[in-house]
């Protein structure tokens, strides 16, 4: 095929996509044109981040708060795998990919960040095991590796490589042992950052206890990511309903956030110095923060709101919410000193809206084109085959209609 | 990084005795001078008194902070040189991925631009906010106060110190603090019976000696522990959590697959067969 | 300054009045604050809370132009508290003199005043004489007629409350100042008073400067170790450039300037050489023919003979006042052709500049030899000005900067110290004295082809090598001066044996019949056989421990740090401090110890050859009288020209030596506000040489003006506003800093607001501003003529143009 034939086939193939899907295109190229001027004129004129501010939008969204919304993968990953909760394994590969592909707009959004992106390698080389970011950034680039090795299953499956599928599968425990691995570090890596803020971030954040609030919070997310992933591209992009499966989930998430909301409390009050009620602002942020994630136990404490696909998304949406306002108040709201404001600048913005809509895009767009969602593995035998079943025809054209 | 079996007493310190400093601001000029720093464009003055530029920055590595205001009737015209304060145990040092910080045995704390990724956590984690970015580059770097290392190395004093009237000193931190002491006891009426830096984040190579309070001439309240501790005590977990975590789970899958496996097994030497297509 | 830098750290008190050390000599805190580090208390008495005053122990506001008012209290206060170093006082001042019995004081008038001439006889304020023709004294100091008398009657009118009154101060202030400087009134404690352009820009400006001497010779101050007075100078060579014979009415040396009168050499030494019958006054000024033909050889060389009276009659006879406010008078009447400007921005340093400006443009030709572009050199396309009607044809010499050329510099100390080039000069950029001497040589050269009255110049002895750039360091031999012919000089018990062309080794060696050459008397001994002394850098300091590194530099007179050195001593010979002993007669030896002594007699009271202490002066007595001052022979407070207050203390408002322009009419009502105009760090004088400093600029970038934050409320300004401040002569637009730090005087009751203005920016330059100098008046000091700048009416308004 000439390039130009190429071309044509892909352009008939974005014009047939809903309008939805064009907006998305719309958001990623705008964001990629911002992303250009921060390469030709600097990060100073893109964003509206100064000295005092050397922190803003998107560390505080496409790092702080990503890294937890991509927590789904190893937290599904491991319940499935680990503790062998083998009906959840539908959810594992949609949450493989929506976890790949956080994780590497994660990166993304660092390299438009970083002041030099081109020496991204440089924390392999010069190791300063003092650094949370040097093991938040060891941690990232493993556990993308290893996700990205999960996510290369369906992509196999469906190109039909067997022998790289075999191999794939043969490592495949040992990667959701990593990859849970990584990411307890990493997941609680992001709150040691700010251990090193002592005097700047509000004590309403502050406690030594954040690496771990981190970890267990990303979880809750995690989990609430996959709800609400499964619930909508049922909805939306007519996949399989999973919502037997989300039940248990519902049922395992109400525990976790009430063991945060308690870690939360006792860090709180037990742990925290200096004056914790002294900027109505500040006040204000923390009990949407709380209300948002106390709420979500309550819903899910009942049996009939688990059922119920709407009131189940609902309660997902809320811990989503809380733990997205959670990281925003340590990485942003709470670390600005008395007195001073920052707000992303217009192009900032674009740039991180884009990101969200390049994840949704992708996501939609893999589903698409991959089996992620028809994998009911309870059907697949997971010992070593002798020569590699079939995989279905059908696979990759589902959801034409989106 | 623990602040035991450290002993910082022989590193090169700043003793800076606001009582003697005239905001002459020599030292901002001999400091753009030595490290070829452009001139930024002011304007009237960006604070109290005659100060400028507004903040320090990556044109500006120290800067004279003015103090103009009345007290119970008497005038405060006060002066005090803000610069990198050369911590024991820098922050900015413990946090850099790449270990472009160094505190140096000399005493300076240096930066490798050359190492440099530019992410700025040096900025978040330093106390007294330091570090500066070059906002106005597509591939921005950090600057900040180098302590004037290839001067010190040399033999030589810093040029903000060299230029100094009478403010600065510069000597082993140890004598500084020594010295410190010694002028207030010689003029307990005079002298605030405080020195900033001595413990301040650990203690740092630069140590103020003032008559007024400090917080009223806007210093930072810091912490006095190492910062580096804080993420430390939590770092230093990380290869326990690690192995914890990846062999527990290991385990637990072991365990958790064993019976599906044993039963698997058990089906194929029955049949001899390949699995089912499904 | 009698003293030195380094001596301020044997101060017990700094009275710093007047100026203001830490923003315009910051290297002085470093001494100022070692004295601290002592005990030594700084005192600030200044309009303005300054960067001094913040680091100083006590501090006094004090109204501009009325620091006689204040040295007067303070001198009162001295004598009726018993403050006063006596034996000081009796010993070494005139305190004794009986002053003839016609001198008169009244209503704030001294006697014989010429009311139309504005001038007074100055004679009839001589000393009472005995028969001997020598001044009676009255050692008890009772007599009603004696100086002190006569002193303690002056200023007992100058009471505090009255003082306060005038000044403005706090009179808890007042009294804490008064209190601490005149502790120093003891043998053991030193106190100094430093002073610079607060004190001598003004009409009285001279006198403020005696009345800073009365109180230190009241004191015991002066000779002594910490003590004395102390101009703080300002440009970085102006110590030099007046020793050398800067102004109008001086030659090198601080010989006086011929006059009209002075018809030759003989006629000149008549006038100028003061005499005594007293055998123990040194009366150096006697030597006034040796210095004076050794200068004259060093112009006229082998052309000055003693049969042409040394050339003297090629000399410039002056008739009257030729001072800078004088000559801008005269350019602005069309009378200068043209003008050179060496090293000078009258279009921004000058007062009154918008009609310096205007004048410049009357002269034909103008030359700027400057290191930048200034405001004069580009008067011409100043802004509002359309260079098609300026017909002033301007050159521009790109000059070497101090640090592209060799020489010495001298400062405040005395101290000339060698430099040497750093750098090639930039560009074309000459040295002054390479600009100097093509100058001469082509004067010369034109000249000598006729010309009217040409011999002044064709007979001039030039010679400085004959290489592109002048040699500097003939020049330096020849202003120390070296021997015409072979000689035996026989000193004391000491013969003494010279070659021609050998250099003289000091000044006492200077002959009055040709035999010496000497470019300025006072440099003689910098540069001798033991090579150049100004280029000594030995660190190493004198066994009295004081810091006066006798062997770093070369200062004048022959190496003296501090000067009236034999006031440091009793009569006898012992130092009054011997802890801070400067110089102590060791009876054994029969010799000095310590510094170089005002001379090398013994000590006052050796009957046969002791001299009085104060050598400079006829009598050898530290003046609490003054004998020669255009102004009266005691300081006696007068407002500034342009006050808001009338004088409290006599009827006599201005000084009424000074002759006031006649367009100069203040006018309170309309101009309601004490201006005053001074300088900060960061900037230098005229801004030539900052303004364009991008390091510099960025820490004062703009035109501003101080005001209370009263005077902000009243006018509703702000900090950062845009202002317009006007006086008589024109307004100018600036940012208004608002601040605590200027506060209103409280004068008679009154509230009278200041409105304080740095003097430093102009049109020309990267930061450009208006110039403080369009508001000053042109009107001077009665003895000095320099510029009243610290005390003008202004009126100041929000809002203008730029806003
Ligand atoms: N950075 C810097 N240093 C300089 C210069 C410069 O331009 N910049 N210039 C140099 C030169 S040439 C000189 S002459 C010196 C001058 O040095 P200073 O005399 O110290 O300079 P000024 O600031 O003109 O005046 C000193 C103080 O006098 C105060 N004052 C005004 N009026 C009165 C008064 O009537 N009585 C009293 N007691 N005080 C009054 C002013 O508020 C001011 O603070 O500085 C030299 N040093
Ligand atoms: N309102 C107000 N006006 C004042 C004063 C005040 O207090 N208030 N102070 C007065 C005082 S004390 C003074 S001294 C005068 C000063 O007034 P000016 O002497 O007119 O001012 P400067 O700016 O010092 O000018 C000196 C010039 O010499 C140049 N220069 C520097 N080095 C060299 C060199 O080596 N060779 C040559 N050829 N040129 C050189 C500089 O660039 C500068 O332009 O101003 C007076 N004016
Ligand atoms: S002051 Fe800040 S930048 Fe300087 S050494 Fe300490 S932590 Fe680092
Ligand atoms: S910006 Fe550079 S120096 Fe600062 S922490 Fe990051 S890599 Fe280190
Ligand atoms: S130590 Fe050097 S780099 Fe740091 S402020 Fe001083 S002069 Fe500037
Ligand atoms: S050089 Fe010294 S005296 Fe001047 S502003 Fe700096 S610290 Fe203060
Ligand atoms: S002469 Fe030079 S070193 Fe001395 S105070 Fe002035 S600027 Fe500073
Ligand atoms: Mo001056």
């Amino acid at each position: 095929m000439t390039a130009a034939k190429i071309t044509q086939v892909v352009v008939d193939e974005v014009k047939g996509y809903h309008n939805f899907v064009k907006f998305l295109i719309f958001l990623v190229g705008a964001a990629a044109l911002a992303s250009a001027i921060r390469f030709i004129f600097g990060l100073g004129v893109t964003t509206n981040l100064n000295d005092t501010f050397p922190w803003g939008l998107w560390i505080s969204f496409d790092v702080v708060t990503a890294v937890p919304l991509a927590a789904g993968a190893f937290t599904l990953g491991a319940i499935v795998h680990c503790f062998h909760i083998k009906k959840l394994e539908p959810l594992v590969r949609p949450a493989i990919v929506t976890g790949f592909l956080g994780y590497s707009l994660v990166c993304v959004g660092l390299l438009l960040d970083l002041g030099q992106p081109q020496r991204g390698w440089h924390t392999m080389v010069y190791w300063n095991p003092h650094s949370p970011m040097f093991e938040v950034s060891m941690c990232i680039m493993a556990y993308t590796t290893v996700l990205f090795l999960e996510f290369l299953s369906p992509v196999c499956e469906k190109f039909g490589y067997h022998v790289p599928l075999r191999l794939l599968r043969t490592i495949e425990m040992p990667l959701v042992v990593l990859a849970a691995s990584i990411s307890t570090l990493h997941q609680s890596s992001l709150g040691t950052f700010f251990l090193i803020a002592v005097d700047k971030l509000h004590p309403l954040w502050y406690n030594p206890l954040l690496p771990l609030l981190f970890w267990v919070s990303a979880m809750c997310a995690g989990m609430s990511i996959i709800t609400v992933e499964a619930t909508m591209s049922h909805k939306y992009m007519g996949q399989p309903d999973e919502g037997e499966l989300l039940e248990t989930l519902a049922k395992i998430l109400p525990c976790v956030l009430s063991f945060y909301l308690a870690l939360r409390l006792f860090s709180l009050f037990a742990l925290s110095e200096g004056a914790l009620w002294d900027r109505p602002g500040l006040t204000a942020l923390f009990v949407l923060e709380i209300v948002a994630l106390v709420v979500p136990v309550l819903m899910l404490a009942q049996k009939k709101v688990r059922e119920n696909g709407r009131q189940r998304a609902t309660a997902a949406w809320l811990v989503i919410f809380g733990v997205v306002v959670n990281r925003f108040n340590v990485s942003m709201f709470g670390m600005e000193a008395p007195g001073t404001s920052y707000y992303p600048s217009f192009l900032e913005s674009v740039v991180t809206i884009g990101i969200i809509a390049a994840h949704i895009l992708f996501f939609v767009l893999i589903a698409k084109y991959f089996p992620i969602f028809e994998h009911h593995p309870e059907t697949v035998d997971y010992s070593l085959p002798d020569h590699f079943h079939k995989t279905d025809n059908n696979h990759g054209h589902v959801g034409n209609e989106a | 990084m623990s602040s035991e079996n450290k002993d910082f007493g022989k590193n090169k310190a700043f003793l800076i005795d606001m009582t003697k400093c005239t905001g002459c601001r020599g030292c901002q000029v001999a400091c753009k001078q030595w490290n070829q720093l452009d001139a930024e464009k002011t304007k009237f003055f960006t604070g109290e008194g005659y100060q400028n530029p507004p903040l320090m920055s990556e044109y500006t590595f120290t800067r004279i902070k003015f103090r103009d205001y009345e007290k119970n009737g008497q005038n405060e015209f006060a002066f005090y040189k803000e610069m990198c304060m050369h911590c024991n145990e820098p922050a900015c040092a413990s946090v850099c991925p790449v270990g472009a910080f160094v505190k140096t045995k000399e005493g300076p704390v240096t930066y490798d631009a050359k190492r440099c990724i530019g992410c700025r956590f040096c900025m978040v984690a330093c106390p007294f906010g330091v570090p500066k970015y070059e906002w106005s580059k597509a591939f921005p770097l950090v600057r900040k106060c180098t302590g004037c290392y290839s001067r010190v190395k040399e033999g030589k004093k810093p040029a903000c110190a060299t230029t100094c009237v009478s403010a600065i000193t510069y000597g082993p931190r140890e004598e500084m603090i020594k010295e410190a002491e010694k002028r207030i006891a010689a003029r307990p009426e005079k002298y605030l019976k405080k020195l900033y830096g001595a413990e301040e984040a650990g203690g740092t190579s630069v140590i103020y000696l003032t008559a007024l309070p400090f917080d009223e001439l806007g210093f930072k309240h810091v912490t006095k522990r190492p910062l580096p501790s804080y993420t430390w005590q939590a770092l230093r977990l990380v290869p326990g959590i690690f192995l914890t975590v990846g062999s527990s789970l290991s385990l637990l899958s072991w365990f958790t697959h064993r019976k599906e496996r044993i039963a698997k097994e058990e089906e194929m030497r029955k049949s001899g067969s390949a699995p089912k297509e499904g | 300054m009698t003293n030195h830098w380094i001596d301020l750290k044997n101060a017990d008190a700094i009275l710093a009045i007047g100026c203001n050390p830490a923003e315009n000599h910051p290297i002085s805190m470093k001494w100022i604050e070692a004295a601290m580090d002592q005990g030594g208390k700084l005192i600030a008495v200044d309009p303005r809370y300054t960067r001094t005053a913040s680091k100083a122990d006590y501090y006094a506001q004090i109204r501009p132009g009325t620091d006689i008012a204040y040295l007067g209290g303070m001198i009162n206060y001295a004598i009726q508290n018993n403050l006063i170093h006596e034996e000081y006082v009796r010993e070494y001042t005139n305190a004794s003199f009986i002053v003839n019995e016609k001198f008169d004081f009244e209503e704030g008038m001294f006697c014989a005043f010429d009311d139309q001439e504005k001038t007074y006889d100055a004679k009839a304020w001589a000393y009472a004489v005995d028969g001997a023709g020598n001044p009676k004294r009255d050692k008890s100091l009772k007599d009603p007629r004696c100086v002190y008398q006569q002193l303690k009657k002056h200023y007992s009118r100058y009471d505090v409350d009255k003082v306060c009154a005038i000044t403005g101060t706090k009179k808890e202030d007042y009294l804490a100042v008064a209190k601490a400087f005149c502790s120093t009134g003891r043998p053991d404690k030193a106190g100094t008073i430093l002073y610079a352009m607060g004190i001598t820009q003004s009409t009285h400006g001279t006198q403020n400067v005696r009345a800073v001497a009365m109180l230190q010779l009241l004191l015991g101050n002066i000779g002594i170790a910490g003590g004395g007075v102390n101009a703080l100078r300002g440009e970085s060579n102006v110590q030099g450039s007046s020793d050398y014979g800067l102004l109008f009415h001086l030659l090198p040396g601080y010989l006086k300037s011929p006059e009209f009168d002075n018809v030759d050499l003989k006629a000149y030494l008549e006038k100028w050489t003061p005499k005594t019958k007293d055998p123990k006054a040194a009366n150096w000024w006697g030597n006034t023919p040796k210095y004076t033909v050794s200068l004259l050889k060093a112009w006229y060389g082998e052309n000055a003979t003693p049969e042409n009276g040394f050339c003297y009659d090629y000399l410039p006879k002056r008739s009257g006042n030729y001072s800078f406010m004088k000559l801008m008078e005269g350019m602005g009447a069309g009378k200068l052709e043209g003008l050179v400007c060496m090293g000078q921005n009258p279009a921004v340093g000058g007062p009154d500049s918008l009609k310096t400006r205007d004048a410049l443009g009357k002269l034909k030709w103008l030359v700027t030899v400057d290191l930048w572009e200034t405001e004069t050199s580009i008067f011409w396309k100043r802004p509002g000005v359309n260079p098609k009607d300026i017909q002033t044809e301007v050159f521009m010499l790109p000059a070497a900067s101090s640090v592209e050329k060799e020489g010495s510099i001298s400062n405040s100390g005395r101290w000339a110290q060698w430099r040497y080039k750093a750098v090639e000069p930039c560009g074309n950029a000459k040295s002054d004295l390479w600009i100097i001497n093509a100058f001469a040589k082509k004067m010369k050269d034109l000249y000598a082809k006729g010309g009217a009255f040409p011999e002044p110049i064709t007979k001039l002895s030039w010679n400085y090598g004959h290489g592109e750039e002048p040699e500097v360091h003939m020049v330096a031999k020849e202003i120390n001066g070296y021997f015409t012919k072979d000689m035996t000089i026989v000193d004391k018990d000491k013969t003494l044996e010279f070659k021609a062309g050998d250099q003289v080794p000091m000044f006492k060696y200077l002959q009055d019949d040709g035999s010496t050459v000497s470019g300025c008397w006072i440099y003689c001994g910098s540069y001798t056989k033991d090579g150049n002394l100004m280029a000594r850098r030995d660190k190493t300091d004198a066994p009295n421990g004081l810091g006066m590194f006798p062997k770093w530099s070369w200062c004048w007179p022959v190496n003296r740090r501090i000067i009236y050195n034999r006031a440091s001593v009793t009569p006898d010979g012992t130092p009054f401090n011997p802890k801070r002993a400067v110089i102590a007669w060791d009876g054994l030896e029969k010799k000095w110890k310590g510094d170089v002594p005002d001379g090398p007699w013994p000590p006052m009271n050796d009957a046969k050859e002791g001299k009085n202490p104060f050598i400079m002066v006829p009598e050898g007595f530290g003046r609490l009288y003054a004998l020669d001052m255009k102004d009266g022979p005691f300081p006696e407070h007068y407002e500034p020209i342009e006050s808001p207050a009338t004088n409290l203390l006599s009827k006599v408002q201005n000084n009424p030596a000074v002759k006031v322009p006649k367009d100069i009419v203040p006018d309170a009502a309309k101009f309601p506000f004490i201006g005053t105009t001074y300088r900060m760090t960061e900037h230098w004088q005229a801004g030539a040489m900052t303004r364009s400093l991008p390091w510099l600029t960025e820490l004062v970038p703009d035109m501003f003006v101080e005001i209370s934050e009263t005077l902000g409320r009243a006018k509703g300004i702000k900090n950062g506003d845009m202002v317009k401040v006007t006086s008589q002569r024109g307004s100018i637009e600036c940012v208004a800093l608002v601040t605590s730090r200027l506060k209103p005087f409280n004068v008679q009751g009154k509230q009278i607001e200041q409105v304080g203005l740095p003097w430093h920016f102009g049109y020309a330059g990267a930061a450009t501003g208006d110039s403080g100098n369009v508001l000053t008046p042109s009107v001077g000091c009665a003895n000095t003529s320099i510029p009243e700048f610290k005390a003008f009416l202004c009126n100041i308004e929000k809002g203008g143009k730029r806003a």
